[in-house]
């Protein structure tokens, strides 16, 4: 009987929590506006901007000193790669230079003067790239066009001089290519930058919106002298679990929806692959989500006043994108930082998106980011219980003082 | 006279508010601080190294073996076995590895017998950096394998090595990598990514520093420690912060460009022109913010959004010309788009004014910002009639 009553008062002063704090956040215009319009604008002005994905047919100048047949040819391939685009002849460097410094070009291919004269008498002939390192795109478009041309007038060269020996077509294609090879990219056949930035940067708004609203809220909340950690007075202080839990499912609630929009509607939306089911989304936001919070909770607790989230931590944003790996990889990470990125539930939950929504990977294979994810939660909530409890102590033992002091001014 | 008399009187007033309160140096110096430290050493390296590619050698010939040691001598790579291709592929998916090579069964009896046996690639493209490089590291090893075999066949002809090499590479290419001669990443993204975090920190620093007055209703103070006068108490106001953050970003400039020796082609007084501009240039959008919407709380939340937005729209990582039309002239909002044009001249092309004189005047357009909710925000501060919490 007692024990129906504990659960029943547990449940009923959960609730009146849960329904305290969803009023809260939606009577907060400055958190709605982190909430609903960064949350739900921001994936799709980032699938905007990175719409285009690749940079195609990129400028570059071609200086041919060399004018021969051979480098006409080697020019005209350039312009057909997908890459590149030869918008420019330029009689010398110093014009092609110019040209990149204007920014009219993106790079400058340079064809030296004895280039025929060395393949005609079958020795190495050289071609100069200069790439504009100003964005490291136009670096790989230069150096995989290039490549590409490089390797066609290779096998062509090959083959010519070959059969000019008089081998047959299949004797030359054996001895140009031994060894062939066949490529293969499952997971982004351009290397397109939408998919690559895209999948790495949609956790990360989960995570970052969400603590900055909590950091907000509690920063309201002290503002006004009340405290996130005030526990209705028949609690005794014992009803810690109940205030977060309660806090945590308002929060809860919101973003697994927002969640849902941002990790299973916005790829799809910018046709980004989506190569593993909604279930397995879904299951991973559950993990996600639940972390985000205690997560928040465990690190606005250091927040004093409502708007200084931002000040002191919007830094964090770009930061936590690095530390997911997906520029820099994790293997070359200093150790240092590999334990730091540890810190943030967009860690794992970015790379378990990235390999399952982009690469295919089974829920099971994200095994790895579950746990970890895990460990977070539990580590969390105990932090987020130890902040609530400490903060009411500092409260009580505070009204505690100011009452004596009132009393003994009396 | 008593104009500057009523602008010291507003300097020392925010100069004793920012010794009370420890935000506006912990936001500014600590940040840009950790950042620095942040950006300087995550990517020390430059360039990553021993990259784990995956093979899967169903030959287990002296020609595969010599080819998993060769891709293993680089010094890009670093060569990871897999039993089966699906272990190999499972490691793909789960970014343990960033690309991994197939080598069929029989491929050195079939390189004999002139079979052209087909090796298989694999590469993980999602991680741009680590599957790029994997990708170029394989696919170099894969024809230097082929030139090899052909090698072999060549000398047994009797051909001496320079016309061996004339036929089995007949071009080269040699790149040249103008302003950053080794593909340095940390050159590459610290150069853009630490101004652009102090953007950030100006833009939010000068909204808070503006808009507590009217949320802590101290703002009726300070104009009248102004003597009253609105221009004396916003100039007197941001003299301080200018300074400080024109000092962090010279220090900034000093430390990438001295300190840590990125190159910089052109001169690094030039940069700090730049830089002086470019803090002119965010204080004038952070006072437009609060001008228009004198609510300190939501000010601060579009101070939020729109500053982590420059680091899209700067266009030094996907460029600004590949955006849709409409995209591209957003990215003409962002003071940080022209720091960014501008170092590009003279970093690394050394342009000198002439090149970079347009992203000045760009910057120095912001400027005009402010004037349009000068009178809006004076109004704010006089009447505190908006909305404190």
């Amino acid at each position: 009987m007692k024990n129906r009553t504990y659960t029943g008062q547990w449940l009923s002063d959960w609730y009146s929590t849960f329904v305290r704090e969803l009023r809260h956040i939606f009577s907060d215009s400055g958190v709605m506006v982190i909430f609903f319009l960064a949350g739900l604008a921001y994936p799709v002005l980032y699938g905007l901007i990175y719409m285009n994905g690749t940079v195609d047919d990129m400028p570059i100048a071609v200086v041919d000193r060399s004018g021969s047949s051979e480098s006409r040819q080697f020019t005209r391939d350039l312009d057909a790669t997908r890459e590149l685009h030869v918008a420019y002849s330029c009689a010398d460097m110093p014009q092609a230079e110019d040209l990149l410094q204007k920014r009219k070009v993106k790079g400058i291919v340079m064809i030296p003067e004895e280039y025929g004269d060395r393949l005609a008498e079958m020795r190495q002939a050289t071609v100069s790239t200069y790439a504009d390192m100003s964005s490291f795109l136009y670096y790989k478009n230069l150096t995989m066009g290039a490549n590409q041309v490089m390797l066609k007038e290779m096998r062509e060269i090959q083959s010519e001089r070959f059969s000019a020996a008089g081998y047959t077509p299949e004797q030359v294609s054996r001895l140009i290519q031994p060894i062939r090879y066949e490529e293969n990219m499952p997971y982004n056949r351009t290397f397109s930058y939408s998919i690559f930035f895209l999948s790495a940067v949609l956790l990360i708004v989960i995570q970052q919106t969400m603590f900055y609203g909590v950091s907000m809220l509690t920063g309201t909340m002290r503002e006004e002298n009340r405290s996130f950690a005030v526990l209705p007075d028949r609690f005794r202080g014992r009803g810690i679990s109940r205030t977060v839990l309660g806090r945590g499912a308002a929060y809860w609630l919101i973003y697994m929806a927002i969640g849902t929009y941002v990790a299973a509607i916005v790829p799809r939306l910018f046709g980004l692959p989506q190569n593993c089911s909604f279930g397995s989304i879904f299951v991973l936001l559950l993990f996600y989500v639940s972390a985000c919070v205690v997560f928040s909770f465990t690190f606005s607790s250091i927040i004093r006043r409502r708007e200084t989230v931002f000040v002191l931590f919007l830094f964090m944003s770009p930061v936590c994108l690095f530390l997911t790996g997906f520029s820099w990889p994790v293997s070359s990470f200093p150790t240092f930082w590999k334990l730091f990125s540890y810190i943030f539930p967009s860690t794992f939950a970015s790379q378990a998106f990235i390999n399952m929504n982009t690469a295919g990977a089974s829920l099971s294979m994200a095994a790895p980011q579950i746990v970890a994810l895990t460990i977070q939660i539990a580590v969390y909530y105990l932090l987020s219980c130890i902040a609530v409890f400490v903060e009411n102590h500092m409260l009580k033992s505070r009204t505690a003082q100011a009452r004596q002091s009132i009393s003994s001014g009396i | 006279m008593d104009f500057i008399h009523k602008v010291k009187a507003a300097v020392l007033r925010e100069l004793r508010l920012m010794r009370q309160r420890p935000i506006y140096l912990l936001a500014s110096v600590g940040v840009m601080a950790f950042c620095t430290v942040f950006f300087l050493t995550f990517l020390k390296d430059g360039m990553p190294d021993e990259l784990p590619i995956g093979v899967v050698d169903n030959d287990n010939s002296s020609l595969s073996r010599n080819f998993i040691r060769q891709l293993d001598a680089t010094q890009l790579g670093s060569t990871v076995r897999f039993g089966s291709y699906r272990q190999a592929r499972e490691a793909l998916q789960t970014g343990k590895i960033n690309a991994f090579c197939v080598i069929p069964e029989g491929m050195y009896e079939d390189v004999l017998s002139g079979g052209q046996p087909v090796m298989t690639l694999y590469v993980n493209s999602l991680y741009f950096v680590g599957g790029a490089l994997a990708y170029k590291d394989l696919l170099t090893m894969a024809n230097l394998s082929s030139g090899a075999v052909q090698r072999e066949v060549l000398r047994a002809k009797g051909m001496n090595d320079e016309a061996i090499m004339g036929q089995i590479q007949p071009v080269v290419i040699d790149a040249h990598q103008i302003g950053n001669v080794t593909t340095d990443y940390g050159v590459y993204l610290t150069n853009v990514l630490l101004p652009g975090i102090l953007e950030m920190i100006i833009i939010l620093v000068t909204v808070y520093a503006l808009g507590s007055e009217l949320k802590y209703g101290t703002s009726r103070h300070m104009l009248e420690k102004a003597g009253g006068s609105m221009s004396a108490a916003m100039i007197g106001k941001l003299i301080p912060y200018t300074a400080l953050f024109t000092v962090i970003g010279i220090i900034c400039d000093i430390v990438l460009y001295d300190w840590a020796g990125f190159p910089m082609a052109g001169s690094i007084w030039n940069m700090f022109a730049g830089t002086f501009v470019m803090v002119l240039a965010c204080e004038a959008v952070a006072f437009f913010i609060i001008g228009t919407l004198p609510i300190l709380r939501l000010a601060i939340s579009i101070s939020a959004l729109y500053s982590v937005l420059a680091f899209s729209l700067a266009g030094f990582t996907f460029p600004v010309e590949a955006m849709p039309p409409f995209i591209q002239g957003l990215a003409a909002a962002f003071p940080l788009r022209h720091y960014y044009l501008m170092y590009v001249q003279e970093a690394i092309f050394a342009s000198g004014f002439s090149g970079w004189y347009p992203q000045i005047i760009y910057m120095l357009l912001f400027l005009f910002l402010p004037a349009l909710t000068y009178k809006r925000l004076h109004k704010a501060y006089r009447l505190q009639n908006f909305p404190r919490k």
